[in-house]
């Protein structure tokens, strides 16, 4: 053991160190990762507080904490507490959900285009919404409207799908046929979409078409309330995952040869990515770009490591679509836009900026 | 330290290794010599633990490996696949600190410790300089070394885990084809790095391999597997002969020491047979 | 007060980008009746299909109905289609079907620009259609009347709906206008992805007609999505909600009623009028316009005696 630098030893006093490799830089992980998440998580923040004062409806906020005034009469309060806070909260559970999903997706199938719905998760929660708006299926649950639990009940069964496929034929889990079965249900369901669609009157496909858009419109905190429970599962799942998914990019041998249980790994990032899709297509509809853009864009400003590119992404992803939201509901009011038409158009140039300033 | 004894493996009912024994000494290196689909890559994948063997046993000074839990294995057994590729840009310092991740508990997130025993791993396989670099720019050659760094630095231990393992446990590297796929100059870089590693680390070795040449240069001993049995084993002096290349590759060969290289050299004369690709398959 | 001052007031209200829809609607229509004057004289057709639900009940109220031969697959009113061969609807008309009825008038909606074209080189004479303005309605059923040859039934029939929403505006007249939210469409069972009448079409005219006032007044489009956030804004005296299609249980109109509870700002909320109106007669701008504005003039004016029929 005396060839091997201890605890104290200086590396100089190690015997075969090349030239340049004295130097003591200063790396510490753990002050990266508490940087980053300062930096990140004070942004989240920033977006949270600052997105409720801002709308087509001046407020004056010394009215919506007056306790003097009843909430049943304060406008005020209820523009802040009904319409605008449960969006801003919503936007930040929807764009962390689908961020972090989107980075879980990408290492789980070593892809890097790969997205939160990729794996056929939004398509299957688009059928469920689109049968219930089609033909008013009574799904509601515990006060749950039925249109999100439809659209969680679809996006589970193709998760299911999806996994069963990619299980059935061989011991393992094999991400080719993951990524396949995937792609396929994807058009499956999409043909089976239109179908729906092509049957059902004119008011009901508008409905479902605009439910397609993403809308984070959720008119109080029930909604939110409804998805929570599944999307802390999903999260406390995630925190499990950053350094089995670190070793898994080395490849599979790589990741096991150092004790990592990749068939768990996998099902554990798999159905956690999925579960966290699920609730949060549920809640607002396939909101689109989020689950590829902020996982690039974190990559590129703090490196590949999850254990800062997991928690970083939940805070820029949550950060980006409550500042979208904004831009979405405030651009041409009284008339809202699509919050996906805001990410796409916002997030797509910028991401091709990045993408061509890349040495 | 490392002993495989009449070890069996089938794939899905399609045997791939019949009865294979041999042990590797410590500070030896063991060269697996075979022509491609012999088993090689199953065998180092027994070896590793990554897959259970049938029938036989695979012990680590003593015990068997399915006693063994996955992380104290890795503290002392790491493996370097053929090839490296990564889906998402890590750093150099990165790649070599996910060496750590055995020996660190659930959250914990790598202290100086660790990140001096990375760098020490990289200084030894010539890459210290490196380390800032994005893994994805390296050269092959340089690659395969960071990734040899990585596997070094599970073995590193911390004045916390020094106290409660054993000491003089020796470690082991198992490297899957390491320069298959790197040109003549990263060939020998890596062939270079590695016999330091033995020499002054005495890292114990099992090398997959197709490249006689190579093996040569650092084995002590081999195993010649052809499809999935064991042809001849022993000293590399012993056993690489004309006639075991032969029956190993169906390749006339000169085997000979190279006064300059100081081991033995195969230069292959001539194919034998009927020269039809996959000619020698059948047979 | 005569319904064409009525009209002229309905038409004040509207916002000026409006009367290009309008317009457009009579160029085409006007364009495709020179077509048919040139091509084929104006011979009164025998042999009707009917593609949009409001022109088969204009057509059957102006007593065309007996040479209607096929109408479209989401027409159900009146009675009387019920055997009638179904040729598709708006996205997806059966050409095919159409041509083997041997028609010799086709009325398609104005946006259904490839079986027009389709039409146009079977030779078929067309009558284009496209939804307006409520005064519209009484125009196209004057053209209509006038194409199929049935022109005085159709005078009597837009004159009967002119006196019948007379008598409703008159009834109505000096009441102070409730500002409503009329929700044309919204997830069900929730305040989600919800629109509302802007300030033009059919819908807003019936509104105004039935005594009310839009709160959306101000937005040119017809149908507008519209946030919590506007709605609160808006604070409506009452909440209109019209929904076609099938019919809904009480039970369930009274779980729709009751998810305005979330704002209770809202004054409509706060004083119990939130309607819930289902029923094709609400959005079909036909004959029955009639039987819908008495309906939101009875939600809007629960107290006032409305003419009937």
């Amino acid at each position: 053991m005396t060839d091997r630098p201890g605890p104290d030893a200086s590396p100089a006093a190690h015997p075969p160190v090349p030239a340049g490799a004295g130097r003591t830089r200063s790396f510490s992980l753990r002050r990266r990762l508490t940087f980053t998440l300062a930096g990140f998580g004070g942004l989240a923040l920033v977006s949270l507080l600052v997105a409720p004062l801002i709308g087509p409806t001046p407020i004056a906020l010394g009215r919506v904490f007056d306790p003097a005034i009843p909430f049943a009469d304060n406008v005020d309060a209820q523009i802040f507490f009904i319409a605008r806070l449960p969006r801003a909260l919503a936007g930040m559970l929807v764009g962390a959900s689908l961020a972090v999903a989107g980075v879980v997706f990408q290492a789980l199938l070593r892809n890097p285009l790969a997205t939160p719905f990729t794996l056929g998760v939004s398509a299957g929660a688009s059928l469920g919404a689109m049968l219930v708006i089609t033909f008013g299926l009574p799904m509601a649950v515990a006060g749950v409207p039925a249109v999100p639990v439809a659209s969680l009940i679809g996006s589970l069964a193709a998760a299911g799908i999806v996994y069963a496929m990619a299980t059935l034929r061989r011991r393992g889990l094999s991400t080719t046929v993951l990524l396949l079965a995937g792609v396929t249900l994807n058009s499956f369901f999409s043909a089976i979409i239109m179908f729906v669609q092509y049957s059902a009157d004119f008011a009901q496909t508008f409905q479902t078409v605009r439910w397609l858009m993403g809308n984070l419109d959720v008119s109080g905190f029930q909604p939110i309330i409804a998805a929570l429970p599944l999307t802390g599962v999903a999260f406390v799942m995630f925190a499990t995952l950053p350094r089995a998914l670190n070793l898994l990019t080395l490849g599979r041998d790589s990741a096991a040869a150092r004790g990592v249980d990749v068939l768990r790994t996998q099902r554990v990032a798999f159905l956690s990515a999925s579960l966290a899709t699920g609730a949060a297509v549920s809640l607002a509809g396939p909101i689109g770009f989020i689950g590829i853009v902020i996982p690039h864009l974190v990559r590129l400003l703090v490196g590949a490591d999850h254990r800062i590119v997991m928690p970083a992404s939940a805070c820029l992803g949550a950060a980006f679509l409550v500042a979208c939201d904004v831009v979405a509901r405030t651009a041409m009011a009284p008339v809202e836009l699509p919050v996906g038409v805001i990410t796409a158009l916002t997030g797509g140039p910028f991401f091709l900026w990045l993408l061509m300033r890349r040495p | 330290m490392l002993q495989a004894t009449d070890v069996r493996f089938a794939y899905d009912r399609q045997p791939v290794l019949h009865e294979v024994s041999f042990d590797l000494v410590a500070g030896g290196v063991l060269g697996i010599l075979g022509p491609n689909g012999s088993g090689k890559t199953t065998l180092l994948r027994l070896l590793g633990g990554l897959l259970r063997p049938q029938s036989g046993r695979i012990a680590l000074d003593g015990s068997d490996l399915r006693e063994i839990p996955h992380a104290t294995l890795a503290q002392r057994m790491a493996i370097v696949p053929q090839e490296t590729q990564l889906a998402f840009d890590y750093s150099v310092l990165e790649i070599a600190l996910m060496g750590r991740y055995p020996h660190l508990r659930a959250f914990e997130v790598e202290g100086p410790e660790d990140i001096a025993l990375a760098r020490a791993a990289l200084a030894e396989t010539g890459t210290a300089e490196l380390e800032d670099r994005s893994f994805m720019t390296l050269s092959g050659g340089e690659k395969q070394r960071v990734v040899i760094a990585s596997a070094l630095s599970q073995f590193g231990r911390r004045a916390v885990d020094a106290a409660d393992t054993s000491d003089g446990q020796a470690e082991v590297l198992l490297l899957d084809e390491p320069t298959a796929s790197l040109d003549l100059g990263y060939q020998l870089d890596v062939t270079a790095t590695l016999r330091r590693l033995n020499t002054e680390r005495s890292t114990s070795m099992v090398i997959s391999t197709h490249d006689l040449n190579f093996a040569a240069a650092l084995c002590d001993r081999v195993v010649l597997l052809r499809q999935g049995r064991v042809l001849a084993a022993g000293p590399i002096g012993d056993v690489l002969r004309p006639d075991t290349v032969r029956a190993l590759y169906d390749v006339d060969a000169a085997v000979e020491r190279h006064e300059a290289a100081g081991h033995l050299t195969v230069v292959p004369l001539t194919r034998r047979g009927d020269a039809a690709p996959g000619g020698r398959a059948g047979r | 007060m005569s319904m064409n001052m009525t009209l002229m007031m309905v038409g004040k209200t509207r916002t000026p980008t409006t009367p290009g829809l309008a317009g457009r609607v009579r160029r085409l229509t006007l364009a495709a009746a020179i077509v048919l004057v040139a091509g084929l004289g104006a011979q009164t057709p025998q042999r009707i299909v009917s593609v949009i639900p409001a022109v088969t009940e204009i057509l059957f109220a102006i007593g065309a109905g007996s040479e209607v031969v096929g109408v479209g697959s989401y027409d159900q009113f009146p009675p009387e289609i019920a055997n009638l061969p179904r040729i598709g609807g708006l996205i997806d008309p059966d050409i095919e079907t159409i041509i083997a009825l041997r028609p010799d008038l086709v009325v398609p909606y104005a946006t259904q620009v490839d079986l027009v074209a389709q039409l146009g080189r079977a030779g078929i004479p067309l009558f284009q259609y496209s939804h307006g303005t409520l005064s519209d309605v009484l125009t196209t059923i004057r053209q209509l009347g006038d194409r199929t040859g049935h022109a005085r039934q159709a005078e009597d029939v837009a004159r009967g709906i002119e006196a019948d929403l007379a008598a409703i505006a008159e009834a109505v007249s000096g009441r102070r206008r409730p500002r409503t939210l009329l929700v044309i469409a919204r997830e069900p069972g929730s305040l989600r992805n919800l629109f509302a009448s802007g300030g033009s079409g059919f819908q807003h005219d019936m509104l105004w007609l039935a005594g009310g006032e839009n709160v959306f007044d101000a937005s040119v489009s017809r149908a507008a999505q519209v946030t919590t956030e506007t709605i609160l804004q808006a604070a409506p005296d009452v909440v209109l909600e019209v929904r076609a299609g099938q019919a809904l249980s009480p039970a369930e109109v009274a779980r729709e009623v009751a998810v305005w509870q979330a704002l209770p700002s809202l004054p409509a909320v706060r004083n119990g009028r939130v309607v819930f109106l289902t029923g094709n007669d609400l959005v079909i701008p036909g004959p029955r316009i009639v039987q819908g504005v008495t309906r939101f003039a009875g939600a809007l004016h629960p107290d006032v005696a409305l003419p009937t029929r």
